[in-house]
C-alpha cells in the first residue's frame, strides 16, 4: 500500500487549538456532581512499625465520610498491585522475590510517602484536615537507602523474608567467553560509573476521579495514565477482584507521562473503593509534593565497568555489573529497567566479539523505580561511552578514531549484537560521519581559543548510540464511518503530549486519501478500543503508527468490494492509488471519499453488505524491536570561576528510519536531550541516610529551564528505514535520553582535562565543577 | 467568607468566598475558568501564570483577595471570537506545546513579555522564562514562538 503525500510533511497539530485556548481537560479538569475529594496520610517514617492508628479524631471531623486504613483494606479480601515483569527469574532459577504491594500500608511503611490511610470528606480542604487528626503510633527501625548497602551483611532487613533485599539477580551475554577476551586484552580499564536517580516530573502531577453507578454496578475511573488497558486489569482483576468489564478506564488529556504514569499506583483502587462504599464520586489530585513522594522515579543504577581492547584499540570484550536500585516494593515492571531493560543495548554500535552483563536488583527503603524515559538504554549508553571516554584518556588514543575504528560496518547487516538484539538496517559509520562534519571540526580550535581568552575552559565529544524500542508489542486501530460521513480513527495507545491525533490522523489520510480534516480521532477510553499497549518504549508510532497501516490497508480491501458493486465492474480489475479505486484504461473512478459519503446510511449498501461494512478492527503485533541510531555531539564551556556550564553547541543525528512528521520528530529529539541534560546537570533525587526525601519540590529538585538548554541542531539519516514494520519506523520518543547524558558529561571531562575527575558523576553541578578545578 | 469583587477577562464579577482561596483556586474551581493550570505547590513551575493589572503573576502566589479591584487576564482571555492570538498561532506555526500543560503560563508569559515592547532575542526571551517550566519541549520551539508573535503583535500594532 502507497501512501499519499501528507506522510513525511510537517503537518501542525490538530489539538493545538484546546490547549491553546485554555480548553484541553485533564483529569483536575473534570469536576462530577456531588464528588467527594479523597486525601491520603503519608509515612512521615522511610522504615517503621506501625503500632497502632486511631482514626477517631478524623472520623469526628466535619466532613468525613470515610476513613480506611491497612486493616480495613485487608478486611475487604483486596489484592495487592501486581508485578508484570516478564524478566522475573534468578540467574539460578528461583523466582523472583515479589513482596506483597497493598494499596495501603500493611503493620509497617518502607519508604517515605507510602499511603497509611485515606480520608474521604466533602471537600478538599476537610479531607487534608482530617488527615492531620489521624494519630499514629510509629516504631522506627532501621534504614537503608543506598543498594550497594542494601546488599551488604547486617544491612536493615526490609522483608523478612527476602534475604540480603535481593529481589533478583540476571544475566545476559557469555560470561565464559568474555573472560576469555579479557584474558587475551593487552588492556583493560575499568571504572565504577553511577547512574543518578532521578524524578520524571511531568508538569501535570498525577490524578484521578473514581465513579460508581449503582444501576449497572460498573465503576468508571477518569485517571492520569499512559496506559488505560493494562492499569485496568491490574485495579480490576488483581487488587479489587471484579471483572475487568466492569472497570471503564478513561485517561482524558494527560500533562507529560516519560513513564511516570505507566504503572499502577494504590490511589486509584483507593479511591475506587471509596466510590462504591460511598455511592458517590471521589476525586484526587496530587500536589507536586506529594508527586515527589509518591511517583516512580528512575535509574539510580551503580555499576563496574570493564572494557578489554588490544594493543590498537580494537575493542574485544565487554564487562557490567550492576546493582539496581528497586526501592521497596516491586513497582509493576520495576525490577525490568535494571536487568534486561539495560542489558539489551549493551555494546551500543559497536563490533564487540563478547559481552557479559549481570545485574543484583535491590530493595531499599525509597520510593518505587519504574520504567523513566529510556528505560536502561541510557544507562547502558553511558556506562559504554563513558568507559571509553576515559579508556581513550589513559591510553592516549583519540576518542573520534576509537569510537569509528570500533563501530559496525553497514556491510555486516543484518546481524544479531552479542546481546541479542537484532540491527536489520543502519549505517553507523556513515551516521558518525554525518554528525561530525555537522559539528565543524575545522572551525573547534578558533572557539576553543575564543573561549580561552575569555578564562573559561572548553570541551568537545561525540558519540554514537543504539536504541531498541517498541514497547508493548501489539496494538489496537479501529475505522468507524460515520452518519456525517466522517471517518473515526481509534488507537488502543496514548499520546501524553505526542502528538497522536496529529500523526495517525496524518497517516490513514496518507493512505486512504481522505483530507486529514474528516478524521476524528479517539484514544484513552476502554471502552472504544478493546485493547493497548500503552504509551512507552517509543512505541507510539512504531507500533501505533502500524496498527493505522493494517486498519487503512483492511479498509481498502473491504473498499474495493464496495467499489466494485458502485461501479458494476468485477473487482479482480480495480485497482486502488491516491485516494482512487479505478479501472485502468476506462472512466470508472470512485474515491475513497464517495465510498465513504455513499455507504454513510446508505440502506441500499447496508442490505446488500451489511450495516457499518467499512467499519474495520486491526491489530498490529511486532515481532522484533527495531532499532533506532544515531550519534549526538556537543561543546561546552566551563567557568572555572564559578564551575558554570553552558553548553555552547549541540549536534544531533539520528536514524529513525521513516520520518512521518519532522516537526513531531524535532520536538520528541528537543525534549528528550533537553531531559538527558537535565540528567547529566543537574536533576537528581537524593535521599538522606534517615530516608528522608531532600529533594521533596520542586525548589529542591531543579528542572532544566529554558536559559539551561541550548538550541539542538538536528538531522535525519533517512536511508535505512526497518523492516520490521510496515512503516519503516523506528522509535523515536527516548533517544534524545539514551544519546545526551554522556555527550554532555564527556565535553565536560573534555574541558577538565587538566584535572582529575575520577570522583566525578552525575549530575555534574557547578559547584561538583568548581571542587574539581580548585580541589577542595 | 468575603465578598471578592475583580475584573477577569473584561468580566466584572463580584463572589463570596473563603478568605484562604488562591487566586490560581478563585480562577479554576469558582470562575470555571480551567486554562489556568496548577503543576506545584512552591511557585517554581508558572503554569499557572496570568496578567494582573498588566503584570505577569504566579496566581498560586496571590489571594484571591489580594486582587480584589485588579484587572486579571487568564488564557481564555487571548482568543477573540474563535480567531487565535498572534502568540497562540505563533506557538502552534513553531510547535511550541506538546502536552499543553505548561502552555497557558508560557502563553501570559510571553505576551506580557511581548506587550513591553522592548526589543528581545533568544537570550533575553530564555532569561524571561525563568519562572516557567516546560518538560516536553526543550524550550527551543517555545523560544522561536515567543520571538516571532512578539514580531507580529508589534507588527500589528
Amino acid at each position: 500500500m502507497k501512501a499519499l503525500g501528507s506522510i513525511g510533511k510537517s503537518i501542525k497539530r490538530s489539538e493545538d487549538k484546546r490547549f491553546l485556548t485554555g480548553q484541553g481537560k485533564y483529569v483536575d479538569d473534570i469536576n462530577l456532581p456531588n464528588q467527594v475529594y479523597a486525601a491520603f496520610l503519608r509515612s512521615p517514617y522511610a522504615h517503621a512499625i506501625i503500632n497502632r492508628i486511631d482514626t477517631s479524631g478524623a472520623l469526628g471531623s466535619p466532613g468525613v465520610s470515610l476513613v480506611v486504613t491497612g486493616t480495613d483494606w485487608l478486611k475487604e479480601n483486596y489484592g495487592p498491585l501486581p508485578c508484570t515483569s516478564r524478566i522475573n527469574t534468578f540467574v539460578g532459577g528461583e523466582k523472583m522475590k515479589v513482596p506483597p504491594r497493598h494499596c495501603l500500608a500493611i503493620d509497617r511503611v518502607r519508604f517515605v510517602g507510602e499511603i497509611v490511610a485515606m480520608v474521604v470528606a466533602e471537600t478538599k480542604p476537610s479531607a487534608l484536615h482530617a488527615v492531620e487528626l489521624i494519630e499514629v503510633d510509629y516504631e522506627e527501625l532501621e534504614v537503608v537507602t543506598d543498594p550497594e548497602e542494601a546488599l551488604k551483611p547486617g544491612a536493615p532487613q526490609i522483608w523478612d523474608d527476602i534475604p540480603n533485599n535481593l529481589c533478583l539477580d540476571f544475566e545476559l551475554g557469555d560470561r565464559i567467553k568474555t573472560a576469555a577476551a579479557f584474558d587475551s586484552a593487552h588492556y583493560i580499564i575499568s571504572r565504577k560509573i553511577k547512574n543518578n536517580r532521578v524524578a520524571g516530573v511531568p508538569i501535570e502531577p498525577r490524578g484521578a476521579i473514581a465513579n460508581y453507578d449503582d444501576d449497572t454496578k460498573r465503576l468508571t475511573l477518569f485517571n492520569s495514565s499512559q496506559n488505560i488497558h493494562e492499569n485496568r486489569d491490574a485495579y480490576a482483576i488483581d487488587v479489587l477482584k471484579i471483572e475487568k468489564e466492569k472497570l471503564h478506564h478513561v485517561a482524558p488529556d494527560i500533562g507529560g507521562g516519560f513513564g511516570v504514569k505507566n504503572g499502577t499506583y494504590p490511589e486509584p483502587p483507593l479511591i475506587l473503593h471509596a466510590a462504591k462504599k460511598l455511592c458517590r464520586p471521589v476525586k484526587w489530585v496530587a500536589d507536586r509534593s506529594e508527586s515527589f513522594l509518591s511517583d516512580t522515579q528512575g535509574r539510580g543504577q551503580v555499576s563496574t565497568v570493564s572494557l578489554a581492547l588490544t594493543k590498537e584499540g580494537k575493542f574485544l570484550g565487554l564487562r557490567v555489573e550492576t546493582v539496581g536500585n528497586l526501592g521497596a516494593y516491586c513497582g509493576t515492571i520495576g525490577p525490568f529497567t535494571p536487568t534486561a531493560g539495560t542489558a539489551r543495548t549493551q555494546g551500543g554500535p559497536y563490533g564487540f566479539a563478547s559481552i557479559y552483563y549481570y545485574a543484583k536488583v535491590v530493595f531499599t527503603n525509597t520510593a518505587i523505580m519504574a520504567p523513566y524515559r529510556g528505560a536502561g538504554r541510557p544507562e547502558a549508553a553511558f556506562q559504554l561511552e563513558r568507559i571509553i571516554e576515559e579508556t581513550a584518556r589513559e591510553l592516549d588514543f583519540d576518542p573520534i578514531e576509537l569510537r569509528k575504528k570500533n563501530l559496525i560496518q553497514a556491510k555486516t547487516l543484518p546481524l544479531r549484537t552479542a546481546m541479542g538484539l537484532d540491527i536489520d538496517s543502519g549505517n553507523f559509520v556513515e551516521v558518525f560521519d554525518q554528525a561530525l562534519s555537522l559539528t565543524d571540526r575545522t572551525g573547534f580550535s578558533a572557539r576553543a581559543s575564543a573561549a580561552t581568552r575569555r578564562g573559561k575552559l572548553y570541551g568537545f565529544a561525540i558519540a554514537p548510540y543504539l536504541e531498541c524500542t517498541g514497547g508493548g508489542s501489539k496494538e489496537f486501530a479501529g475505522i468507524t464511518v460515520r452518519d456525517d460521513n466522517k471517518i473515526e480513527l481509534s488507537v488502543g495507545s496514548h499520546s501524553t503530549g505526542t502528538g497522536h491525533e496529529t500523526s495517525f490522523a496524518q497517516l490513514l489520510s496518507g493512505y486512504l486519501g481522505i483530507g486529514v480534516d474528516s478524521i476524528v480521532f479517539f484514544q484513552g477510553d476502554t471502552d472504544r478500543t478493546p485493547f493497548g499497549g500503552g504509551h512507552g518504549g517509543s512505541r507510539g508510532m512504531e507500533v501505533g503508527g502500524s496498527a493505522v497501516y493494517e486498519a487503512a490497508s483492511t479498509f481498502i480491501k473491504k473498499g474495493r468490494l464496495l467499489a466494485a458493486y458502485i461501479l458494476g465492474v468485477e473487482n479482480s480489475r480495480l485497482q486502488f492509488s491516491n485516494g482512487v479505486f479505478f479501472v485502468s484504461g476506462t472512466d470508472k473512478s470512485v474515491t475513497s471519499e464517495d465510498l465513504i459519503a455513499q455507504s454513510a446510511g446508505s440502506e441500499v449498501i447496508n442490505g446488500e453488505f451489511g450495516y457499518g461494512y467499512l467499519n474495520v478492527s486491526a491489530t498490529f503485533e511486532r515481532e522484533i524491536m527495531s532499532i533506532p541510531n544515531g550519534c549526538h555531539a556537543c561543546e561546552v564551556e566551563v567557568d572555572p570561576e564559578t564551575g558554570g556550564i553552558n553548553i555552547v553547541n549541540y549536534w544531533a543525528v539520528d536514524d529513525f528510519g521513516t520520518i512521518v512528521n519532522g516537526m513531531l520528530t524535532d520536538g520528541q529529539v528537543m525534549g528528550a536531550v533537553a531531559q538527558g541534560i537535565g540528567q547529566a546537570l543537574m536533576e537528581e533525587s537524593v535521599y538522606a541516610d534517615s530516608g528522608q526525601l531532600m529533594t521533596g519540590s520542586l525548589i529542591d529538585y531543579a528542572l532544566p529551564r529554558a536559559f539551561d538548554v541550548p538550541n539542538i541542531r538536528i538531522q535525519y539519516y533517512e536511508e535505512a528505514p526497518t523492516k520490521k514494520n510496515p512503516l519503516g519506523v523506528k522509535g523515536a520518543g527516548e533517544a534524545g535520553c539514551v544519546a545526551a547524558p554522556h555527550v554532555v558529561f564527556n565535553a565536560i571531562a573534555d574541558a577538565l582535562r587538566n584535572f582529575n575527575i575520577e570522583s566525578l558523576d552525575m549530575p555534574l553541578t557547578s559547584e561538583k565543577i568548581w571542587r574539581t578545578i580548585h580541589r577542595r | 467568607m468575603t465578598r471578592v469583587s475583580l475584573e477577569v477577562n473584561g468580566k466584572k464579577t463580584s463572589i463570596d468566598i473563603p478568605d484562604n482561596t488562591l487566586l490560581s483556586t478563585f480562577l479554576r474551581e469558582h470562575l470555571n475558568l480551567k486554562g489556568t493550570h496548577i503543576g506545584c505547590d512552591t511557585s517554581q513551575c508558572g503554569a499557572c501564570v496570568v496578567i494582573v493589572n498588566g503584570k505577569t503573576v504566579k496566581s498560586c502566589t496571590m489571594l484571591a483577595l489580594q486582587a480584589a479591584g485588579s484587572r486579571v487576564e487568564t488564557v481564555e482571555s487571548l482568543c477573540d471570537d474563535g480567531k487565535l492570538h498572534p502568540m497562540q498561532r505563533a506557538f502552534h506555526e513553531y510547535h511550541a506545546l506538546q502536552c499543553g500543560f505548561c502552555t497557558p503560563g508560557m502563553l501570559m508569559t510571553a505576551v506580557a513579555l511581548a506587550k513591553k515592547g522592548k526589543e528581545i532575542d533568544e537570550l533575553s526571551v530564555r532569561t524571561e522564562l525563568e519562572g516557567n517550566l516546560c518538560r516536553c519541549t526543550g524550550y527551543q520551539n517555545i523560544v522561536a514562538a515567543i520571538l516571532a508573535g512578539a514580531k507580529k503583535m508589534r507588527t500589528q500594532t
